[in-house]
């Protein structure tokens, strides 16, 4: 998505003064919505969600001088109005284009059609050493099981943790959302390798 | 999360688009503003891609999560990551199955052909004890140092610093590196960002180099800045070339969540 860069530089200030007065937390709340409007839009199948979530901003910063003072609650929801209305506006644009039965990976076409799997392997495996052994094991322990028996085999571990399953879920989340950004981190290093 | 009547079951139907619009904004508000809500959404996230790589979704629902979850090359090489988490821990959890012997009962009923190489194993295991009990002399005194060192009363000037951010923080510099020759008496002072709600009154915090298994463990680490931020100080001659990953957690233990942080030293 093309962006408007008749916005004003101060307004990022602004923006980030509205989510906290403490800078250091604001940017950090700026990072962590940037990355969760991208994921709502994600969910609502947009082509283009860094593209749009920019938008989302750059339309908040031409605004914010006159929102900010009459607005109350928490500016995050504004943020996700303002992200609902571009996504009406673009619904054209983010109808999927792509057949159905392309994209199915257990059809076996994306190993095929992309042949990166070996190299994500060899990612993981990278990435797995920069782990801890308490978090390798964590991680192996949990996805040990498919199908019905991870249920039994998952609550079983939760017992042994002394957590409850829904916390051990949360846990391993985390540890493979640092292991993809990880192997993303690697496979775009090996690519400009290339 | 703040909504009772919001359960897995309709976060999944949420997540293959099966909501209304009322519904899902709700769902959405929640994600963008409740840390506990996010993280459920993102369980049930996580279980459904599972469901759909184990194939155990309906022709619908798999065709629904296709629509959202494998349109992009970006969202298929995630989903190929997972999977080969998956087919990692599985192929790992085959090549080591659980022991079935039972215990000393089973050691002294060997017979003598058996014995022989066990006994070898054990002197080897008590020589190799020797010598970890040795270093963990040697690292005991590095833990001392590094103790002493971030003790609320301990001064050194000018120390060399460096702000990390989580590395689970999408965005967040994961670059972070020293790249000039520190001296043997410098010390490199991390100032850790804590983004959690949750505040403690001290932190612990554990340091390794990448590809080593030892690890050093300072606590005590009082957060400053409104909880916002931790202090941790390492003497440089403990930091050689390489990556290091620091994990922090609440002193006590209490807490669910721990964060992880990770920079470079080039030289």
């Amino acid at each position: 998505m093309a962006r408007d860069f008749a916005v004003p530089p101060e307004s990022f200030d602004e923006i980030l003064a509205w989510f906290n007065p403490d800078r250091e937390m604001a940017a950090a709340m700026y990072v962590q919505l940037r990355h969760d409007l991208a994921k709502t839009f994600r969910w609502r199948q947009c082509s283009d969600p860094e593209g749009m979530t920019d938008e989302v901003f750059d339309r908040v910063a031409r605004k914010i001088r006159d929102v900010r003072p009459t607005y109350t609650g928490d500016p995050r929801l504004y943020f996700r109005a303002v992200a609902n209305n571009l996504v009406k506006e673009n619904f054209k644009k983010i109808k999927t284009q792509i057949a159905l039965e392309d994209v199915d990976l257990t059809k076996q076409q994306i190993s095929e059609a992309d042949a990166k799997d070996a190299e994500i392997e060899e990612c993981l495996h990278g990435c797995l050493q920069e782990l801890s052994s308490d978090k390798r094991e964590l991680i192996l322990a949990y996805y040990a099981k498919e199908k019905q028996a991870k249920i039994d085999h998952r609550r079983e571990l939760a017992e042994r943790f002394g957590i409850s399953v829904e916390t051990l879920r949360v846990r391993t989340h985390r540890i493979c959302l640092s292991l993809e950004t990880c192997i993303e981190r690697r496979l775009r290093r090996n690519g400009q390798r290339r | 999360m703040n909504n009772e009547s919001i359960d897995d079951a309709f976060l999944r139907e949420f997540l293959l688009g099966k909501v209304n619009d009322e519904e899902r904004v709700r769902i959405e508000d929640l994600f963008l503003t409740d840390p506990q809500a996010k993280d459920r959404v993102l369980g049930v996230e996580q279980d459904l891609v599972e469901d759909y790589l184990e194939g155990t979704l309906t022709t619908a629902d798999r065709e629904r999560f296709v629509s959202r979850y494998a349109q992009t090359p970006e969202q298929r090489r995630r989903l190929r990551i997972t999977k080969s988490i998956k087919d990692w821990a599985i192929a790992e959890a085959a090549s080591s199955p659980p022991r079935k012997t039972s215990g000393w009962r089973g050691l002294f009923g060997l017979r003598p052909a058996f014995a022989i190489p066990i006994a070898a194993t054990a002197m080897i295991v008590i020589v190799v004890a020797a010598i970890w009990v040795s270093r963990r002399a040697g690292h005991s005194a590095i833990e001392q140092e590094l103790a002493q060192l971030n003790a609320p009363s301990s001064v050194r000037e000018e120390p060399v610093s460096l702000e990390l951010a989580p590395v689970t923080v999408r965005g967040a510099d994961s670059k972070a590196s020293f790249n000039r020759q520190l001296s043997e008496n410098e010390v490199v002072e991390l100032r850790l960002l804590w983004i959690q709600k949750e505040r403690f009154p001290s932190y612990q915090a554990t340091i390794r180099r990448v590809g080593d298994n030892q690890s050093y463990t300072v606590g005590n680490l009082k957060p400053e800045n409104d909880g916002k931020a931790i202090r941790l100080k390492l003497p440089a001659p403990l930091l050689s070339k390489g990556t290091y990953q620091i994990n922090l957690s609440a002193s006590d233990g209490s807490a669910d969540s721990a964060e992880e942080y990770q920079f470079t030293m080039d030289t």
